[in-house]
């Protein structure tokens, strides 16, 4: 007995012994991570693990999600409360659910007055970030006020809707850039006749199409109609002033039925008017091919004009990757910041991470020191890129095993430039971005929780209709009016008067 | 009826349908077999397909032009594409006989009328079948509870006794297996487990195959545990390999205004459709392949049911 006694003692004392052998080394952090194709972390880990543990006397263990994968393993995360992941990445669109996992306290909150770590341990972070990002990362926590419960991600955090011109193809038939830019989207009957017949002839008659885009963008484009944000399926639309995007647009601050408006009706006349002269391509129309459509003819460089959300700098890279020349035009004055652009990759830290504080020194580091963001976000230099004679970045082979989502690690403006982007790169993108406007809808969020029945029936209808009327695949005549009166039928008025209500609201605050 | 029978060509059809009755039966049943195999030869020549056909008249069943790109772009995979082969050959073969193991063990007894508790273990089980736990507290029992995260036992146990299965053997024992068989084994001074093993088991293999078969098939084609508790791609089965290009494909389509550009980087980074189709045809051959073997016992296994002479 006495032996026994003895035994269990011992036992309890090297127990104790534990904790204090393990505050010496480095506490491990754990990231779930979101549209990275990583196969082969290890070189990197060894030297960022090596680095942080270092400075700060962390290791990471970063779980490479795919856009597959990724909503799936956060919400198991979340609602099963595991610690598994001490940061999380979230974001505010598709199902990633910034907001609503704020509210449900499964994040920390970073600005707690009660326990700060933004001001303790986020000097830094709060220096390098634009002021704006907080402000925009700012959502209601379970408490029912607002806090930051995400470190925002710096990147192109505005929008920037753009036309995508070929501009060899254009140069080819005697046009120029500013040809497209001053007939606009109405006026460009001429140009594509021409090209397309062009093209044609060149091409032994094979079916040449000048207008390949992504239908439910490109009537945001023409009618200048932003996302209202929480507005999942696409039924609302505000119009937005695209000579100014900061003021309201000639309707005031009014949020319609995005197929009732008389825009909408000339926009779908013209469609059908380029659909039917042959100068947008079928397939486009079809939900099933439309994405791999206009991403092929795209990147084969099988079009004229096109639609892209695009950032700065993009035609660089795009430009390179197609052999032709790509310019982007924009279609407002300046790229303008609404809620989903700014809290469109951000990383929060898990509420029932063991380490938060840990987690959040992490963080803090990742978006301020550039050696860190280049690793988690480039690879290893002489493994995974190599810097040329301009200190610009040329990814090898090895890129292919490592390429994680650029936007989504964190701030990007930390990168070293890509080849051709010019080595003050990284300055000129954050000026470009400090010159963007804030819509006048910023910061509203539809909540469509009171009539998420009619948005449930709504919905359905609209799938059926939306795609080939955006693209001008079916007859307005017939088709708009049908889809109107089964809107009104399956209760569409109601939404809109509850958007309207609560953008009053909110406008009054 | 007797007479309309003489009509017929003599005793040859007594006792059988009509011949146009049997043409209809036979054109049902031939159009039902072309419904399930053409989906598959139009998926091997969709494989076959050159990218640039695709791009300018779809999927067709005559392509303008034809290319092995897709599997090279397959072969290429290298090492992700064998270790997923090996781990969906590893997680079938070793699922499937643990699984058979544990529901001929668990449906004997229930079939035994001399165990008293057959009553309560047969509705443990058929209870399973109406009333789940639901997702997250399954997810919690096996990733918290039990720690099946990142390694094979999370793709194999949480599938391993099927209420189902259980209910096959067990009336397949009941339909096949006579009670006296047993009393006469125990007369002849058989122990309990040599009755089983040597006296039932053998009586029962169509049963067995065929639950092999079904557990199998469902071991082959699991991705959705991979999804759940494994994020190392070197455990990934190739049934999930190709649902994950899927799902990256349809999130990017879905999201493409939202991700913006960077999504656009990611679209041209997904593997073809093509190469998709082409991990189809890898995934649904060794499957075919195995099918012959097991026919014979299936066959037999559905039909031992009904009254013999």
């Amino acid at each position: 007995m006495k032996k026994f006694l003895a035994l269990i003692l011992a036992a309890i004392m090297l127990l104790t012994l534990v904790p204090a052998a393990m505050a010496d080394s480095p506490v491990q952090v754990t990231i779930l991570l979101c549209g990275c194709n990583v196969t082969d972390d290890a070189a990197v880990l060894e030297k960022l693990n090596a680095y942080l543990t270092e400075k700060i006397g962390v290791t990471v263990a970063p779980t490479w999600g795919t856009w597959g994968n990724f909503d799936q393993l956060a919400q198991d995360a979340v609602n099963t409360g595991s610690s598994e992941y001490d940061i999380l990445f979230t974001s505010s669109w598709n199902a990633d659910e910034y907001a609503p996992y704020a509210k449900k306290g499964a994040f920390v909150r970073l600005d707690d007055p009660e326990d700060d770590l933004l001001a303790e341990y986020g000097a830094d972070l709060k220096a390098a970030l634009p002021e704006l990002l907080f402000e925009g990362a700012a959502t209601e926590g379970p408490d029912g006020e607002k806090g930051i419960y995400a470190v925002p991600g710096f990147k192109d955090f505005a929008t920037m809707n753009t036309w995508d011109v070929n501009v060899t193809l254009l140069e080819k038939y005697g046009y120029t850039l500013d040809d497209v830019k001053n007939a606009g989207f109405y006026g460009w009957g001429d140009i594509f006749a021409k090209v397309k017949a062009g093209e044609e002839a060149e091409r032994n008659g094979e079916v040449f199409y000048p207008f390949i885009f992504e239908g439910a963008v490109v009537e945001r484009f023409v009618n200048g109609t932003p996302i209202v944000t929480g507005d999942a399926n696409g039924l609302l639309s505000y119009y937005m002033n695209t000579e100014d995007v900061s003021t309201p647009g000639a309707y005031g601050n009014v949020i319609f039925n995005k197929f009732a408006t008389p825009e909408f009706e000339k926009f779908a006349r013209q469609m059908r008017e380029y659909y039917q002269a042959g100068y947008i391509d079928p397939a486009i129309a079809i939900g099933e091919t439309a994405t791999d459509t206009w991403r092929n003819a795209q990147n084969a460089a099988n079009y004229l004009i096109s639609s892209e959300v695009s950032l700065y700098g993009y035609e660089y890279t795009t430009s390179e990757q197609r052999g032709i020349q790509v310019a982007y035009v924009m279609t407002t004055d300046a790229p303008f910041i609404d809620n989903t652009s700014v809290q469109g990759a951000m990383m929060a830290v898990s509420a029932n991470s063991e380490h938060p504080v840990e987690a959040f020194r992490f963080l803090n580091l990742l978006n301020t020191d550039p050696y860190v963001m280049t690793l988690m976000n480039y690879g290893v230099e002489g493994i995974h890129y190599n810097l040329n004679a301009d200190g610009e970045v040329e990814f090898t082979e090895a890129r292919a095993s490592f390429s994680p989502w650029r936007n989504g690690v964190g701030n990007v403006t930390l990168l070293p430039p890509e080849k051709g982007q010019g080595a003050d790169f990284q300055q000129r993108f954050a000026d470009f971005y400090a010159a963007s406007k804030k819509l006048p809808l910023y910061g509203f969020t539809f909540d469509s929780k009171p009539v998420e029945n009619e948005i449930a029936a709504v919905a359905n209808v609209k799938e059926a209709y939306a795609l080939s009327l955006f693209t001008g695949a079916v007859d307005v005549d017939e088709k708009l009016p049908e889809l109107l009166s089964k809107l009104e039928a399956s209760g569409m008025q109601k939404i809109v008067d509850e958007a309207n209500a609560q953008l009053k609201a909110f406008l009054g605050e | 009826m007797t007479t309309a029978a003489k009509k017929n060509t003599g005793a040859f059809r007594l006792n059988m349908v009509s011949r146009k009755t049997e043409s209809v039966f036979h054109l049902i049943l031939g159009l039902f077999a072309l419904a399930c195999i053409i989906p598959f030869i139009f998926v091997i020549i969709i494989s076959f397909s050159s990218e640039n056909s695709i791009r300018q008249i779809g999927y067709s069943f005559v392509p303008s032009s034809w290319s092995l790109d897709a599997y090279r772009q397959v072969f290429n995979l290298g090492d992700a594409l064998w270790r997923s082969y090996f781990n969906s050959f590893f997680i079938t073969i070793a699922g499937t006989v643990l699984s058979v193991t544990m529901c001929v063990l668990y449906a004997y007894p229930l079939f035994r009328k001399d165990y008293k508790l057959r009553g309560f273990f047969s509705f443990l089980s058929f209870f399973t079948m109406i009333f789940g736990g639901g997702l997250i507290p399954t997810y919690i029992v096996c990733k918290n509870l039990l720690g099946m995260s990142n390694n094979y036992a999370a793709l194999i146990v949480p599938m391993l006794v099927s209420p189902f299965n259980i209910i096959i053997m067990r009336t397949f024992f009941q339909t096949s297996v006579p009670f006296d068989l047993i009393e006469a084994a125990t007369i002849d001074g058989s122990g309990e487990y040599t009755t089983l093993v040597r006296v039932i088991l053998p009586i029962v293999k169509p049963g067995i195959a065929t639950v092999a078969l079904l557990t199998a098939l469902g071991y082959w084609n699991e991705w959705f545990l991979c999804l759940l508790y494994v994020t190392k791609r070197d455990l990934y089965p190739l049934q999930y390999l190709l649902m994950e290009m899927q799902r990256n494909a349809e999130f990017l389509a879905r999201n493409s205004s939202m991700i913006g550009a960077s999504g656009a980087q990611a679209v041209a980074s997904l593997p073809s459709q093509t190469m998709r189709m082409a991990v189809v045809v890898f995934i649904v051959l060794p499957i075919a392949c195995a099918y012959p073997f097991f026919q014979r016992y299936v066959v037999a296994g559905l039909t031992i049911g009904s009254v013999k002479g």
